[in-house]
């Protein structure tokens, strides 16, 4: 095997043995995309509907030569962020709260629940109704949607918390305060960034939906309007640039939260 | 006269929800004196531990109390300090930053901070270490950390809960000789509960036996073995004859 290969300094595994399980993924994906060109030599193609790797690149450029796509990207990544960043700083503290204080936890986790586990898109026309059309509107919605991970996952930190720990920061004198800083915050951050990685999901979402009821611009209204006027190729530009930028997302959250938390390792 | 640390008739006993009752403590009395090693043994639940968290001040007793300096003793203090059987450790800290917390939390200044924990590093022989994370040490360094930062904060009295029951028994009997060492060079008054016999005597100038639980002094050695203590010791006649001594003491306990 390649991996024995290594043990005694000889020969190292191949290129291959070494990146396999990213050359696996990758393959799959360079086939999905050949199989989505090659099928329409048996079917016939119709432009209206559909479209083809080809044209999509042929799209791209379009897109990218005229500036639209880094300027709807760039619409669409303010109330993204704006949003994310509200649900992190409102959420965290909310699910720390119920977490540690337990009549506060009894007396909101039905109502959260039953918020996160609706599907909060059929708010977005009132959202929209409620605060415009405009940044603030998308924001709200993306807020109202990610929030409710870092509520969940920062209360699910609490109660993983170890009490022993509790005990001795109040043995050496710290008080509620020192409690929540120096111990539930830092026990609680990996639960956090775990929840990162839906909300970001759910913020994609809140973009796009927001920006498919009312806007005048954004990657959503973008995939919306090339729709309408059947730009097949150009929509599915966008769609793709969504999901790619989706995957660059979570992946890198998943990467960071390797990065971030050496003493985990032992845990 | 009155006693350095003084329990009187300290009872407690634990409701959990849905269970019966538990009656840890059932009238406990103790004197300590200033600066004596004093040993805790006892039967499994026969509230040794508790004891040590009234007097550290996070547990409060349904009746009786703990005085240290005459003054009944609500809560913790700068003067009491625990070093706990399962280390404790902030796993996301360094070690010296986990000696500087007792210091922080008293707002002790950066600067002043790191001295104190760079000298403790040392005293603790974990030099090299201090930006180790804990996971990354053995158990027997994570509580050499551990009791780093209960000497941090300059304690008068040091609360030993089964420190070394975790280690292995090399490492055990190694703790052992360096906190004796520590103990001489801090000189702070120690109180160390243990389900170990050797350990009790090696280390002690007097050993308590507590009763089954409800807990209750049953009975207090004073190990007259000269200081500084040597490992041959542990194999002398007198040494055998005390352990045989509060073994037979314990035993009716344990068996009862």
């Amino acid at each position: 095997m390649a991996e024995d290969a290594t043990k005694d300094g000889t020969i190292g595994p191949t290129f291959a043995a070494r990146h396999r399980n990213f050359l696996l993924g990758g393959l799959a994906v360079v086939l999905f995309f050949a199989a989505w060109q090659a099928i329409f030599l048996l079917v016939p193609f119709n432009p209206l509907f559909i479209s083809k790797p080809s044209l999509i690149a042929a799209g791209y450029v379009d897109l990218i030569e005229s500036g639209d796509l880094f300027h709807d990207l760039a619409v669409s990544s303010v109330p993204f962020f704006a949003g994310l960043a509200a649900a992190v700083v409102v959420g965290v503290p909310l699910g720390i709260l119920m977490g540690w204080r337990v009549r506060v936890g009894y007396a909101l986790d039905p109502l959260m629940t039953i918020f996160y586990a609706s599907p909060l898109v059929a708010l977005a026309p009132l959202l929209v109704i409620f605060f415009g059309v405009g940044v603030w509107g998308k924001t709200i919605i993306v807020f109202t949607l990610s929030v409710f991970p870092f509520i969940f996952n920062a209360s699910a930190g609490v109660h993983a918390v170890d009490r022993l720990l509790i005990n001795v920061v109040r043995s050496l004198g710290g008080g509620e305060w020192d409690l929540y800083r120096k111990v539930m915050l830092p026990s609680v951050l990996p639960y956090v960034v775990a929840a990162s990685r839906i909300a970001v999901g759910r913020a994609l979402i809140g973009v796009l939906v927001g920006e498919f009821f009312a806007a005048s611009e954004g990657i959503g209204f973008a995939i919306s309007r090339f729709g309408d006027i059947f730009a097949i190729d150009r929509m599915f530009a966008c769609i793709l640039t969504v999901m790619v930028i989706a995957v660059v997302l979570t992946e890198g959250i998943r990467w960071a939260e390797r990065a971030a938390f050496p003493w985990r390792a032992g845990q | 006269m009155t006693g350095y640390i003084q329990g009187r008739s300290v009872s407690l006993t634990f409701r959990p929800p849905n269970r019966a009752p538990v009656r840890a403590l059932g009238g406990f009395d103790i004197e300590v004196e200033e600066g004596e090693f004093l040993s805790i043994v006892g039967p499994s639940g026969c509230g040794k531990s508790t004891f040590l968290s009234i007097l550290l001040g996070l547990v409060k007793p349904d009746s009786g109390e703990v005085l240290m300096h005459g003054k009944r003793i609500s809560g913790p203090g700068s003067d009491r300090a625990m070093v706990f059987q399962e280390f404790g450790l902030l796993p996301w800290r360094t070690v010296l930053h986990n000696i500087e917390l007792g210091l922080e939390l008293k707002k002790v200044a950066r600067e002043k901070r790191q001295a104190v924990a760079e000298r403790l590093v040392a005293l603790v022989g974990l030099s090299g270490f201090e930006q180790h994370y804990p996971h990354e040490l053995s158990g027997g360094m994570k509580q050499r950390v551990g009791l780093a930062r209960a000497l941090a904060t300059d304690p008068e009295v040091l609360l030993m809960d089964e420190p070394f029951a975790a280690l292995d028994a090399q490492t055990r009997d190694l703790m052992q000789v360096e906190l004796l060492r520590i103990w001489r060079e801090a000189k702070k008054t120690v109180l160390f509960v243990t389900h170990q016999i050797d350990e009790a005597i090696y280390l002690s100038d007097r050993v308590m036996v507590m009763s089954k639980r409800p807990g209750r002094a049953k009975k207090i050695f004073t190990i007259k073995l000269p200081r500084p203590r040597e490992y041959e010791m542990r194999v002398t006649p007198e040494f055998n004859d005390l352990k045989l001594e509060i073994w037979n003491t314990l035993k009716d306990e344990i068996m009862a």
